[in-house]
């Protein structure tokens, strides 16, 4: 099965389950939310197969499907997959059905429309992580917007709608400079080469000569302004905790799990291969803004009273260390970026579910509000126990492995950066137990004596991601092995763009591709142009 | 001994469009002086009206192939030049026009306005505005805008119980007067300075000699300029826009908003592309200002405007900022861009309006988002449908409308144009703000748990009908599947 | 099947808790007690059979050989950097093997009594079995990142454990500060483990332990360094040993267990594991040293004036803990090793009598109404002044022994300073636990209501309860609104007892208590330093190779070394007995208390040290934390943020202003259009 386009199919199968469901009566909602889970699990069985069939030997894009779109711009429909993305797209297919699975009960209105909205999403998320053709990966990522926008207005708390236009607006700002900064860089091209075309390999293979330094560093600063408000880096961050306590649980589980992770992805994906120079320029500059994203957004996180506040800021140091272990620049820290990459959607995606499902019984994330939910709620504490120690990084859950080795990445390259970037490690201890306490320990009063503990169904959402956590936790090779030929790929491209070295631990050999770096790679690695 | 008088040569085919639109609004008011008030005479104008569009359009079709692949027709004594350019706004200009009289149908009957007069006069406008599309002389352009003007100031007001509709046709005859003559003297200084109004006579002229003293034609140039910038709406020369749009009736609101910018646009790509190319240094950074302009004040003064027609207005103003920035690029590209948004938008706009039309309540005059509040929750077809459009004119992904402000981008892009690239991307981000905020209003619930407008009528009549789904199919398919639209606009750029 | 195949399969000895603590996760609720309990325990029994199992295998082979790593899968293999799930099974690892296996299946019998009637039991020994589990990992691993799998996991479990009565505030918070605490260590063991991956690229015992011969002074006293901050964290010592006492929230059996026997004193394992680093460096071993005397020494002051029986204990415990780290920062890891065995036999043994007691008294821990229990628990307060009479370094008592290894292993360092800090704090030693015997066990009676009844107004959890508070009690298995950990300064507690006498614990209880005891006479029998009977020396030899303590020329010195340490010893007891041979007058007064005065304030209060954190935390941390979330992150970033979005508005007021209706004004408006361009083509344009 080769020749099945496989990628498109991804892609599609949610659009086409959005369809399906607006066209379906909208009298009966069990059917239409089970017409809608059953798109989104067709979805993670294909994803699953994808996984199966991708091939650990290979370090550049497999699957690859190209047609034309826009001849007038050069834009062409191509996607592909490699060891970066190819996760990016399991935990967006894995969190979707949960999130629908979790609000089966609530929010209650118009399931028809959130269903629908829901698969769009998903859509968007699946093109973002696949495409290869800049105009094409803006178009999905600038759709996002649309049906997270609509989530949160239409099923959000309070003060939805501020939360979902900030959103909006906060997002599509900064991702219309990197619509600039693309369309700039494709004519630039097409200047230098006479070729128009948004190929993100073709760009790749030239830019890196094709550009003046200055021109290269302003344009990478376009895209960073799209990547940074979504990762989000401080000081682009607050959008977040606004938009996280007003979205319904499942949009938060979605836009921490995944929603995030574009900005880094976006990061990984183009600022080496398109910007190398600047990349390797700017790397302390960024490393600093990802560590004062750790411990910024630990402390913040501590001064909060409201529980999904406190996950949202987390979830601001957590990116930090993604960011931190992106531009260590070594393949160890890479491969911790990714790593928690991976384990974030599972740990947090986890906490918020459970938050949310606290909110279904107690109507408040207000921390005041609760206490000693333990007596009444055993097994809800139980799941957000290990979900809080996958969390902070415990060992034996992934997300400690992320954290390891973005530090230890960063602690070969850059030292005084790892050190402060470990305090964080205290720090998320402190805000996350300290919650707990508030939340879980103490004498329950009132309501909190008889709130019920978890149905089946709920312990069916939440189970799976902390069963993947400690799996990936304690086998994370599964994950690694198939992320790090693509991380080498990364480091290799800067080391042949740039006079950028990789700083590796002593005794270990310069990284190397798998099989070595033959012509043709080393012609997609930009070697082969002038 | 006087030289005889030549006949220019006709062809007829070439301006044949013209000729149906007219012959049916001729044919409108004789029937209307014959049948006098018969209850027939109303349907019977309906029919004779769109049966002349369409033909025209059919027309039009013919010529496209004909012309095709960088051929022109110029005729009578080079004053009309048919070429692709020319055919493709005139078809968006009948798409315009069309659709307008689809959707006053219903709206006559409900307004109790019901006149021939009102079809003739649009196909009148129509006709007007085809010759804007093919005039190849600043004379004829100038009567083609009063052509297309007159009667749309009488339009403006067609519905004259109502205040605003009289205020809006007051001011836009006006303010259009007074254009009309900084375009004419605009039309004089050239003439003096080029001693031709042939816009390749001119071409030629400036080619062949080097004027001593620029001043005359530059301040030509400049009026030209400020005409045409008041049909399009662009800032400074908008203000008019905001009161005429609210205050005219929806369809013919509509019509203007799609079917002038077409025409306005028609007029300043080929005068300025075909006559004064070599001035391009001096005008560009004009249009750039125009353009900045246009995109500030259009999306931001509509941020806190409440009422619904006059935010659409303002994103009007604001849309001829975007194709403006295609026009300052002054490449074929830009031109391609140009046009290709002025389709798009046609039918944006067009849908957008059409949506208000049938939304609203008997008075036309209840646009305030309070009126609209809930729409979306009570009548998810017809509020999601201007949901949609909304969004698309904010430019989202896989609508007309992310294509075509591409297009625009890509070519302030190729044309080194950054800042003003930059400056368009960002203010659509402004523009989005209040797009979204028709989108909220539309699905927050009334605090009162009234209706939401028109609510007393529930079912859309089978004309306005048509025009939505005509506008979402294209809209939806200019977004997916771009290419062959964008392919006919490249075609459409060839000029000389 | 041969030694080395048994040595392959030390990883049994984990696996086996922690199939238990699967199980009891699972089913625990459905099990309860007893069954739970006796699930778990029979676990560890068969997890200490194993361990002997192993021990004699080791036995088996000739010391040289006596270490075998068994690989089980490949955990983190990034980059170069290849780290195995692998256990080291070698004399250091056994020993701590079957101390952890030994007392702690010991404990577990014990809580079946302890914790009776408890209706999340299950939950309890499940935490009991994976603490057991993640101790074993943690001293079986073969590399650094699996033993930090394990350090974080007994890290988990006391917080777990600690807070197991997660209604009582104290508790709650007691948990939390044990962990928080820890993981500022733990910050130091990660960066260990980052320096080592940077330097030698790898995690391996073996491989650093290899490259830290040849390592330059700066990195191996770094490495050695950054790990002592671990174990200062998880041993509780200067500065981060304030959770400890906090800890004794938990229930006795866990206190017993984990912050006395087992986990406290893996900071000492881990310092023998890595004892390469800390042989290359002198400096670091100085530190150690000293931090470990300051602490011996500090901490048992404090204990000498507290009222609660738990917390005592506690400080004592920091104390010893300070001797261990005493010891290794001599280089007589032996010693250490052997004080870690001794003690763990001892301070269960007292941990689990005073459970004993409190069981007996109602949970009350206040021993200033207490008083000459002795009549009514006669096998505990046997067992109690057994381990008393061996902490306090009385001869033959296996803490005599432990003790007199260490001071003269001190001594014969040359480190006098070190040894003479030593030395002084086993007067703390005697004194505070002659005192704490004296006012449980002897002494006058204090327990009756009657003559207390006075104190009923200002004390918390009187005997007079709200209604409902026996059913609350009936359901959680305790009452959550009795607070028993009396601080240092508070007024005496009435009495729990109500109408009946203290009675002695049920055989369960007092079983394990009797074993210990004895264990607590006989224990220092594996390391006698008499030629011959220094079994545990040559044992460990293996495990130390190259390090070789200095040993005493003459007999006469070593028993010269050995009377002093006594001496002082005695001198603690004697003082002690001077106050208390009575008990106290009334359990208001203490006499010591009152001699010491201001000092007894400050030793009292901890040296303020506890108070002045929290206070700095409360303080300009907060305010720190406070500043950070309204100022920067509301009011300048968000506030930047909405700004842009009211500028836009400013812009559009105004716009909306000149957009006034007026025709007059549009014309206006479209003439200066016309002037301005006409201006700028006149002007501009064309040239």
């Amino acid at each position: 099965m080769t020749d099945f386009p496989i990628l498109s199919a991804i892609i599609a199968t949610p659009l086409i389950g959005a369809v399906v469901v607006v066209l379906l009566p909208g009298r009966r909602p069990e059917v239409i939310k089970a017409v809608g889970y059953g798109f989104s699990v067709a979805t993670l069985g294909l994803a699953c197969w994808l996984l199966a069939d991708f091939s650990t030997k290979k370090v550049f894009f497999q699957f690859v499907e190209s047609r034309p779109w826009l001849p007038s711009i050069g834009s062409r429909y191509i996607v592909g997959v490699d060891g970066i993305s190819l996760f990016m797209i399991l935990a967006t297919a894995l969190l979707i059905p949960i999130g629908l699975l979790a609000s089966q009960r609530y929010p209650a209105q118009r399931p028809k429309a959130f269903t629908a909205w829901f698969l769009l999403l998903e859509f968007s998320l699946m093109g973002i992580f696949l495409s290869l053709d800049l105009i094409i990966f803006f178009l999905f990522w600038e759709i996002l917007l649309v049906p997270m926008y609509f989530l949160i207005q239409g099923w959000g708390h309070e003060r939805r709608q501020y939360a979902a236009t900030k959103f909006f607006i906060y997002t599509a700002a900064g991702s219309s400079l990197m619509l600039a900064c693309t369309l700039i860089l494709g004519f630039i091209h097409q200047s230098d080469t006479g070729v128009l075309s948004f190929d993100y390999r073709v760009l790749a293979a030239w830019s890196w000569h094709g550009l003046s330094g200055t021109t290269e560093v302003l344009l990478f600063l376009g895209f960073l302004a799209a990547f940074a408000i979504k990762v989000p880096l401080v000081p682009f961050h607050t959008w977040l905790a606004d938009v996280h306590t007003e979205a319904p649980t499942a949009g938060s589980v979605v836009l921490a799990g995944v929603i995030l992770k574009m900005g880094a992805y976006g990061l990984l994906r183009f600022s080496f291969e398109l910007f190398p120079h600047a990349s390797v320029d700017l790397a302390p500059l960024l490393l600093t803004l990802g560590v004062i994203g750790i411990l910024y957004g630990a402390i913040v996180a501590a001064m909060q009273k409201n529980l999904k506040r406190i996950i949202a800021y987390s979830s601001i140091a957590h990116m930090g260390f993604v960011i931190v272990g992106i531009f260590s620049l070594t393949v160890i820290g890479l491969d911790g970026a990714v790593f928690t990459m991976i384990s974030h959607p599972l740990t947090t995606g986890a906490l918020f579910l459970l938050v949310g499902m606290l909110y279904e019984r107690r109507h408040s994330y207000q921390l005041e509000d609760y206490g000693g939910i333990w007596r009444s709620a055993p097994i809800l504490t139980a799941m957000f126990l290990a979900a809080m120690f996958a969390g902070i990084g415990l060992p034996g859950f992934s997300g400690f492995i992320g954290e390891f080795l973005s530090l230890a990445g960063t602690f070969v390259s850059r030292r005084p950066w790892a050190v402060a970037g470990a305090v964080g490690v205290i720090l998320a201890a402190v805000y996350m137990l300290w919650a707990f306490q508030r939340t879980f320990m103490g004498k329950p009063s009132g309501i909190n004596l008889k709130l019920p503990d978890v149905s089946l169904r709920e312990v069916m959402v939440v189970a799976p991601l902390l069963a993947l956590s400690l799996f990936l936790g304690l086998y994370p090779k599964l994950a690694i092995e198939r992320i790090e030929p693509s991380l080498k790929r990364s480091i290799v491209n800067l080391e042949l763009k740039t006079h950028f070295r990789e700083k590796r631990p002593k005794g270990y050999a310069p990284t190397k591709l798998p099989g070595g770096v033959s012509d043709t790679q080393s012609i997609q690695l930009g070697r082969g142009a002038p | 001994m006087t030289p005889p008088i030549v006949h220019p040569s006709i062809n007829w085919l070439a301006i044949s469009p013209e000729i149906a639109l007219v012959a049916a609004g001729v044919a409108i008011v004789m029937l209307r002086s014959v049948l006098r008030r018969r209850p027939i005479v109303v349907p019977l104008c309906t029919v004779v009206a769109i049966s002349g569009v369409v033909a025209a359009g059919a027309v039009q079709y013919r010529l496209w192939h004909l012309l095709r692949g960088h051929r022109a027709m110029t005729t009578i004594a080079g004053m009309v030049r048919v070429d692709p350019f020319g055919v493709f706004l005139g078809v968006v200009v009948l798409a315009a026009t069309v659709m307008a009289l689809l959707l006053s149908v219903a709206y006559l009957r409900r307004e109790g306005l019901e006149a021939p007069e009102y079809f003739a006069l649009v196909l009148l406008s129509a006709a007007g505005m085809l010759v804007m599309t093919t005039a190849n002389d600043l004379i004829v352009v100038f009567l083609a805008l009063e052509v297309l003007s007159i009667p749309l100031y009488v339009l403006a007001a067609f519905d004259r119980r109502r205040l605003s509709s009289q205020e809006a046709g007051m001011k836009y005859f006006v303010l259009g007067a007074f254009s009309s003559a900084v375009f004419l003297y605009g039309v004089a200084l050239t003439y003096g300075a080029t001693g031709t109004t042939s816009l390749t006579g001119i071409a030629r002229f400036l080619a062949a000699n080097t004027l001593l003293d620029q001043g005359t034609l530059l301040a030509g140039i400049a009026l030209l300029l400020v005409g045409l910038g008041f049909k399009i709406a662009a800032v400074p020369f908008h203000m008019w826009t905001p009161d005429v749009y609210q205050g005219a009736p929806t369809p013919v609101t509509s019509f203007m908003s799609a079917a002038t910018k077409a025409a306005g646009f028609a007029a300043l790509l080929r005068i300025f592309g075909v006559a004064f190319p070599l001035y391009r240094s001096d005008w560009r950074p004009a249009v750039w200002a125009l353009a900045v302009l246009s995109l500030i004040v259009g999306s931001v003064a509509a941020v806190i405007q409440t009422d619904v027609k006059r935010i659409l207005a303002y994103s009007s103003i604001g849309h001829a900022g975007f194709i403006l920035i295609g026009f300052q690029a002054n490449t074929s590209r830009g031109r391609e861009a140009a046009l290709l948004y002025l389709f798009v938008y046609a039918f944006m706009t067009i849908g957008a309006f059409a949506v208000i039309t049938v939304a609203t309540r008997r008075g036309d005059d209840h646009h305030s988002l309070d009126d609209y509040r809930g729409l979306a929750l009570d009548r998810p077809v017809v509020g999601g449908l201007l949901i949609f459009f909304v969004l698309a004119q904010a430019g989202v992904p896989f609508t007309g409308g992310f294509v075509a402000k591409l297009e625009v981008f890509s070519a302030a892009a190729q044309a080194n144009e950054y800042g003003l690239l930059i400056i368009g991307v960002l203010a659509s981000v402004v523009a989005a703000f209040f797009y979204l905020r028709i989108a909220l209003t539309l699905l927050s619930a009334r605090d009162d748990g009234a209706t939401a407008p028109g609510g007393l009528r529930r079912r859309v009549d089978v004309w306005s009908a048509v025009v939505l789904v005509t506008c979402v199919t294209l809209v939806i398919v200019v977004g997916v599947v771009p290419g062959t639209f964008v392919h006919w606009a490249r075609d459409a750029t060839f000029l000389l | 099947m041969n030694a080395r195949d048994l040595l392959g399969l030390a990883g049994i000895i984990p696996l086996l808790p922690l199939v238990g603590a699967a199980l009891l996760m699972a089913f625990g609720r459905r099990l309860g007690s007893p069954r739970a309990g006796w699930l778990a325990t029979g676990l560890m029994a068969v997890a200490f059979a194993w361990s002997v199992v192993e021990f004699a295998a080791l036995l088996s082979l000739p010391p040289g050989a006596r270490s075998h790593v068994s690989i089980i899968f490949t955990w983190l293999p990034a980059d170069q950097l290849h780290v195995n799930v692998g256990f080291l099974a070698d004399p250091l690892s056994i020993t701590w093997c079957l101390l952890v296996t030994g007392v702690g299946m010991l404990i577990h019998l014990y809580a079946i009594g302890y914790m009776r009637g408890d209706p999340n039991v299950g939950r309890f020994f499940a935490y009991f079995n994976l603490f057991a589990a993640s101790m074993l990992i943690l001293v079986l691993a073969s590399n650094y990142l699996l033993t930090f799998l394990g350090w974080e996991g007994v890290g988990l479990c006391s917080y777990l454990l600690i807070s197991f009565w997660f209604e009582r505030s104290t508790a709650a918070l007691g948990g939390k500060k044990a962990f928080i605490y820890n993981r500022v260590g733990d910050f130091g063991f990660m960066l260990a483990m980052f320096l080592l991956i940077a330097q030698f690229g790898t995690l391996d015992y073996g491989a650093t332990g290899h490259a830290a011969l040849h390592a330059s002074g700066g990195i191996t006293t770094a490495v050695a360094l950054l790990l002592f901050l671990g174990c200062v964290g998880k041993s509780a010592q200067i500065p981060l040993f304030p959770w400890l006492t906090d800890a004794m929230e938990g229930p006795t059996p866990v206190s017993a267990l984990i912050h006395a026997a087992t986990m406290v004193t893996a900071g000492v394992f881990l310092i023998c594991r890595a004892h390469p680093f800390f042989d290359a460096s002198h400096s670091a071993m100085t530190v150690v040293g000293w931090i470990g005397a300051a602490t011996a020494l500090l901490a048992g002051t404090m204990a000498v004036l507290q009222p609660d029986l738990k917390r005592v204990l506690a400080y004592s415990t920091i104390s010893q803990l300070g001797y261990m780290f005493l010891a290794l920062g001599t280089g007589a890891y032996t010693a250490a090793v052997f004080f870690v065995l001794m003690h763990a036999f001892y301070k269960a043994c007292l941990f689990l009598g005073a459970g004993s007691v409190l069981h007996a008294n109602g949970e009350n821990q206040d021993m200033r109404v207490m008083g000459a229990l002795r009549r009514f628990m006669p096998f505990t307060a046997g067992a109690m002044v057994v381990a008393w009479l061996a902490i306090a370094g009385v001869p033959p008592f296996a803490g005599f022994w432990s003790k007199d290894g260490v001071l003269e292993a001190a001594y014969l360092h040359h480190d006098y300073g070190i040894w003479a800090v030593g030395v002084v704090a086993t007067i703390m030693t005697g004194l505070y636990m002659t005192r704490l015997i004296l006012l449980t066990f002897f002494g006058t009676e204090h327990w009756r209501p009657s003559d207390t009844a006075a104190m009923a107004a200002v004390t918390g959890g009187s005997d007079d309860e709200p209604d409902g508070h026996a059913d609350i009690e009936a359901e959680l298995g305790y009452d959550p609104d009795y607070l028993p950990t009396v601080v240092y300064g508070e007024p005496p507690r009435t009495p729990r007892l109500h109408d009946h006498e203290p009675h002695e614990s049920p055989g369960l209880i007092v079983l394990p208590i009797v074993t210990l005891a004895l264990l607590a006479i006989v224990g220092g029998l594996v390391n006698i330093p008499l030629h011959g009977f220094t079994h545990l020396d040559s044992w460990l030899e293996p495990v130390f190779r190259g390090v070789t303590p200095p040993v005493a020329e003459t007999f006469a010195g070593a028993a010269a070394l050995s009377a002093t340490a006594l001496g002082f010893g005695v001198v603690g007891i004697i003082v002690a007995f001077v106050f208390y041979r009575r008990g106290l007058p009334s359990p208001a007064d203490d006499p010591l208390r009152a001699r010491l005065g201001v000092v007894g304030n400050v030793v009292g209060h901890g040296y303020y040290y506890d108070d002045a954190i929290s206070k700095a935390v409360d303080g300009p941390v907060r305010a720190f934390g406070t500043f950070l979330d309204r100022d920067v992150d509301q009011r300048v970033i968000d506030g930047a943020v909405n700004g842009i979005g009211h500028l836009v508005r400013r812009a559009a007021e105004g716009l909306r202003r000149a957009q006034d209706g007026l025709v007059r004004r549009y014309a206006i408006g479209i003439a200066l259009g016309a002037a301005a361009l006409l201006l700028f083509f006149l002007a501009y344009a064309g040239r």
